[in-house]
This record gives structure tokens, sequence and C-alpha cells, in this order.
């Protein structure tokens, strides 16, 4: 009986798909690999039965990402379960040292580990993220900004059916949703060095970026009525909740700053309206405070200035 | 397909069917509920699912012999606490039990037979006998509507009504359509229905199954909340009417399933509004009525509609009289 799991959940992207199973197999001794085919339209069914030894579980009509998780859980026989996205990776043997550290670690629900940043083309940009991984009761500092990448992730099946399921209505959020839950009840591990790959998504590839203002919105709705609603911060004092909106809130705008730069960056005025305007409208206070973040200014202006000069040179 | 091989050489020691049984606060109706789902077939695997509940119910649960108990830290609402106890369960075969209803003897290995004989259908759906508050049977029985088959429509237009006690459903279904709706707690069960509907054919038989313990008018429990309730099927119904087999029928075939649809809830708060009178709940009675009017104007316009309301009315008026009058207006439903 394989006792980790990889629950990777894929639409549209055979050929992504073949890349992932392999890397999640090469990242254990006895790795179940279960993969979700949520209603793609293409060839990703005859890819995957061309893929031997996994466990391939088709949904006929689009549950969307945490929807199918769900099923992958389902499907998995695993007492450790983790979850891949079709364009990330594992990095060899990740998954056999994370599931070890949780072995001796019996009262940690949920360990987690670095990504390897990289870009649409698969070259590395940046440092692995998170630069620096908290480790025990990080219940408050995940209410200040999810800092587990979903792909580096591996928690027990028990820790399940304590808090439940993942949260099929707040898509983009159902992974950060799952860790908050998790470490209410649970302490942290952390394997502090490289386990997964993410490719991030760019604004130009339309992927993710499109919604970033959608989803912060959603984040911000999900923040007040369900984690906040969670008992351990009813319970915390006045001060440290209030602490724990002006991080979040401040992360929230920085990140809605930062995409309109990005957005701006490569010409899709109409998304940097849209994130803007989210950011106004959502932390209008942290966005009053941003002029005097100096770092922050000269970050945007650098992005204008090559856009600018870009244009330039095409006239 | 590998899963139902390497299953084969255990069988005897596989549980056959697993029982779900949501639980919040009421751990004094729990044991009997346990009792008659393990009495309804071989090898019954019971899971109760805790929903976070604060009293004694993980004691009582403790003490219940034989059961998956898993206790939820966190409450989860009725669809993510079954969503749970489909997780911890193991057998091929799943049935809802809700905390406060029974399995009659041998049903789940009624329907389990047949669903294995069939294996094209997604989930065995047989009839319900009605009781009272203290599990005494009233004679009524509530059997499902529908010969069988593909009742994807009829499910949509909510023509057909099925209910989970009186459900076995295959546990691959959920693997092909997903797990029901977290926030749909309440409708969930309609929501998935129709979803495995959309692929699978229904069996259907006439034999009770499950007893149910109907609310007392008195409890106040569903009146209160049922206009609420009626206009979200009406809202989800249009998130139902997306599903592919829906978007690939003609527009008119789904006009037609949005009509039915709004004409049957408008009917059900009406006839509850008929029901609630003579109980004096006017309150309740007055919410209904709006809503009818609201979700479906042309229908609760009709005078006729309320036939039953002012045969209720006259029957209150003259209460001396004989009952005979409150049965004349029973054409509502009838239409």
């Amino acid at each position: 009986m394989p006792s980790v799991s990889v629950v990777i959940t894929t639409h549209d992207r055979p050929h992504l798909l073949r890349r992932a199973v392999e890397s999640a197999r090469a990242a254990g001794e006895s790795v179940e690999v279960v993969v979700v085919d949520d209603a793609s339209t293409d060839e990703t069914a005859e890819v995957c039965a061309s893929i031997p030894n996994i466990r391939y579980v088709r949904i006929e009509s689009n549950r969307r990402v945490a929807g199918a998780r769900n099923v992958g859980l389902l499907a998995c026989a695993g007492e450790y379960l983790s979850f891949l996205d079709d364009d990330d990776l594992r990095l060899p043997g990740s998954l056999d040292s994370q599931v070890a550290l949780l072995e001796s670690q019996p009262e940690a629900g949920m360990v987690y580990g670095q990504a390897l940043v990289v870009d649409q083309t698969g070259a590395q940009s940046g440092r692995p993220y998170p630069a620096s991984c908290p480790r025990g009761d990080v219940f408050w500092q995940l209410l200040r900004q999810n800092f587990v990448p979903c792909g580096s992730a591996v928690f027990r099946r028990s820790c399940l059916y304590r808090v439940g399921l993942l949260d099929d209505t707040v898509p983009g959020l159902d992974d950060w949703d799952l860790w908050i839950r998790i470490a209410e009840l649970y302490p942290v591990a952390t394997l502090e060095k490289p386990v997964s790959v993410w490719r991030r998504s760019s604004p130009a590839s339309g992927q993710g970026t499109s919604q970033a203002a959608a989803l912060v919105a959603r984040c911000r709705r999900q923040w007040l009525e369900r984690w906040m609603m969670l008992p351990r911060a009813l319970d915390a004092t006045r001060p440290a909740r209030r602490e724990a909106w002006r991080h979040f809130s401040a992360n929230m705008a920085n990140h809605l700053v930062c995409e309109t730069g990005r957005a701006l960056a490569c010409g899709r005025f109409g998304q940097a309206a849209l994130s803007a305007s989210a950011a106004l409208r959502l932390f209008p206070l942290e966005v009053a405070r941003a002029p005097f973040d100096r770092a922050r200014v000269r970050a945007v202006l650098g992005r204008l200035q090559d856009k600018w000069s870009a244009l330039e040179a095409r006239s | 397909m590998r899963g139902g091989k390497s299953y084969a050489p255990s069988q005897n020691r596989m549980p056959s069917v697993s029982v779900i049984i949501p639980t919040h606060r009421r751990p004094h109706l729990l044991r009997r509920a346990v009792e008659s789902a393990r009495a309804a077939g071989e090898s019954v695997e019971v899971v109760v699912v805790d929903d976070a509940s604060a009293d004694e119910t993980a004691r009582v649960c403790r003490k219940l012999a034989g059961i998956k108990y898993v206790r939820l830290e966190r409450n989860q609402g009725v669809a993510g606490a079954r969503n749970v106890g489909i997780l911890a369960s193991s057998a091929d075969y799943v049935a809802f039990l809700d905390d406060d209803d029974l399995r009659l003897p041998g049903s789940l290995d009624l329907q389990r037979e047949a669903l294995a004989a069939d294996q094209r259908a997604g989930f065995a759906c047989g009839a319900m006998l009605m009781s009272d508050q203290s599990y005494r049977p009233t004679g009524e029985v509530f059997a499902p509507s529908h010969p069988g088959g593909d009742a994807f429509w009829e499910l949509l237009e909510l023509e057909f009504p099925v209910m989970p006690l009186s459900t076995l459903i295959r546990r691959e279904c959920f693997l092909r359509v997903g797990l029901l709706g977290r926030h749909l707690s309440g409708i969930d069960d309609w929501d998935i229905f129709v979803r495995i509907a959309e692929h699978y054919p229904v069996l259907v038989t006439g034999r009770p199954v499950g007893l149910y313990r109907r609310p007392t008018p008195s409890s106040g429990q569903g009146s209160s909340a049922q206009a609420a309730q009626l206009r979200r099927v009406a809202r989800h119904q249009l998130q139902l009417l997306r599903l592919p087999r829906a978007q690939a029928a003609p527009a008119g075939r789904r006009r037609a399933a949005r009509g039915r649809a709004l004409n049957r809830l408008a009917d059900t708060l009406l006839w509850n509004a008929a029901w609630q009178v003579p109980r004096k709940e006017f309150g309740f009675a007055c919410a209904n009525i709006l809503a009818a009017l609201r979700l479906n104007p042309l229908r609760a316009a009709r005078p006729g509609a309320y036939r039953k309301l002012l045969a209720s009315l006259l029957a209150e008026r003259g209460a001396g009289r004989d009952e005979g009058s409150a049965s004349s207006g029973e054409g509502i439903s009838g239409e």
C-alpha cells in the first residue's frame, strides 16, 4: 500500500502532464499518482491511458480545481497526501524526505518546503519561495499571506477528518483555506529546501492575472467571513485580530499594486486598470500609504520606464 | 478498474455498503439510527460524522461498538460532513442516513443487489415510510414517482423528488461527477442526484427502504426556512441548467424545464401556506405566498391557486363542521 499519494489535477494540458507525473513518481519510493482529469475536451484521456501505473479519474463536467482535488482525495489511498498542478513539478526524493519528517513529528499535521519559481519558459526567476519557512504554530502568519506553495505541501489524511475537505466555493484560495484550517489545529513542520517547481503565470499568458482583482476581492471576503470566524481567531484579542488584518491588507494591496505594474509592463492596460481600481476600492488606506513606500514606488516607476522605452523603440 | 480487481480477493472482509450518518447535537437519536443501519444489510460499515457537536455526542459514539467515528472539529454543514464521511468510508456503495431517520431491515441488501445486477445504474431509489416524532409510522408512503431509467430531466424539473434516505449510491459516481457542494447544504442531495442522473440511469423500486421522521408542526423545524430553501432551489436550478447535457438540449427544452420547476415551486409554497393557515401560522403563510408571487407571479396570481387556501380557511371558520371540506382542494398538487 503506497504511503503517499499525489493528486494531480489537469484540464486541457496533456503536453505538460507527463512531466508532472514523472516528477511525482521520482519524488518517492512508492508514490501513488492520481490524475484527476477535470472534464478535459482534448486528448488528455489518451495521454493518461499511455502513462503506466497511474490512477486516472475523469470528472464529466468541470468542477474546477478544488472540486477536482476533492475527487482526487477520494480516489487515493495514501496516508500522506499532496497536491500537484499539471504545470508544476516535484523535485526528486522530495516526498520521501517530507514524509520522513512528518513521521518523526507525529503531532504535526502537515509539512511544506520551498518552491523553485520558474517563468513560462522554464527559466528560473528569482529565489526559492518562500525565502524563509515559518514552522510550528503558523496560524496567524498564514492569515497574513499564503507562504505555502501548493505543490510543496504534504499533509496527513487524518487532518481532513478533523477540518473537512477543500472548500470548492473559493476558486484560487482553496489550498490557502485548507492550510489555515490545518494550522489552526496542528503545528506545521518545514523542510527548508526546494521541494517543487512552481511555474508562475505571467500577465502575458493571461493565466491567473486577469482575475487578480476578483481573486483578491474573494480573498478579502473569505478572510473576514470565514477565517476570522474560526474559533481560534474569534477567541483572540482585538489587537491581535487588528494586527493580522493590517498585515493581510497591506500584503493584498501590495499584491494588487505589483499586479498593476506587471500588467502595465506587458501592455495589458485593461488588466492594470482592474487591479488598480480593486486596490483602491478594497484597500484604500494601504494604497494611500503606498506613495510613501519608496521601494514600491521605484519598482512601479522602473516597470513604467521599461514599458515606455519599449514603446519608443517600437515607434 | 484497478481498484475493483484488488478488492476481489478480500471480498468477505470488505464492507459491502457504507452508511454515512452526519450528526450534530442529537446524541439521543443517534443510537437508533446506527442500529437500524446495521440491521439493514450484511457487512455494513457505519460511518458517523460528528459535525463539531459540543455536547456528549463524542461520548455516546465511543460507546457504540463497531462504528467508524469521525469527528470534525469545525462545523462543515451537512454537505461538508457527508463529504468527509464519503472520504472515510471504504465500500463500493454509499448510503446517507440522517441521525433522526431509520433504515428498514434488509433494505440496504435489497438495493445493493439491484445495483450489482445493473452495472450501468448510478443509484437506486426506494420508497419511504413516514413516521411521527416517536417513530410510529403514520401509514403514509412516499413512493418514487418515476419508473426508473434516465431521470435527468425529471430530477431537474423537480417532478421526481428523491430523498437521500431512500437511496443507495455507487461510489464510482462521486469520482465521475464530483462530491457534494459544500455551500449547498440542504439542497446538496438534489444537486448530486441531478448530476449523477446526467450520466447514469436510475434504479427505482416501490419497496419501502427507510423511515422518515417527519418534523412536528409545532417544532417549527422547516416551516420558517422553507420559503428561503425553495428560493435557493430556484436559484440553483439555473446552475444545473448549465450542465453539459442541459446545454446540449434545445433552448426550448431548457425553458420548459425552468417553467415546470418554477410552477412546482410556486405550488409547493402555496400548498404550504394552505397547510399553515389552519394552524394559525399566518406569518409563515404570508412569507410563503409572497415567495410564490416573487418566484412565479403568473402562476401564483391565478385565483385557482388559492382554492386550497380558501378551503382550509373556511374549514377553520366552521371548526365545528366536518373536516371533509379540507380535502376538496387537492386541485393544486394535481395539476
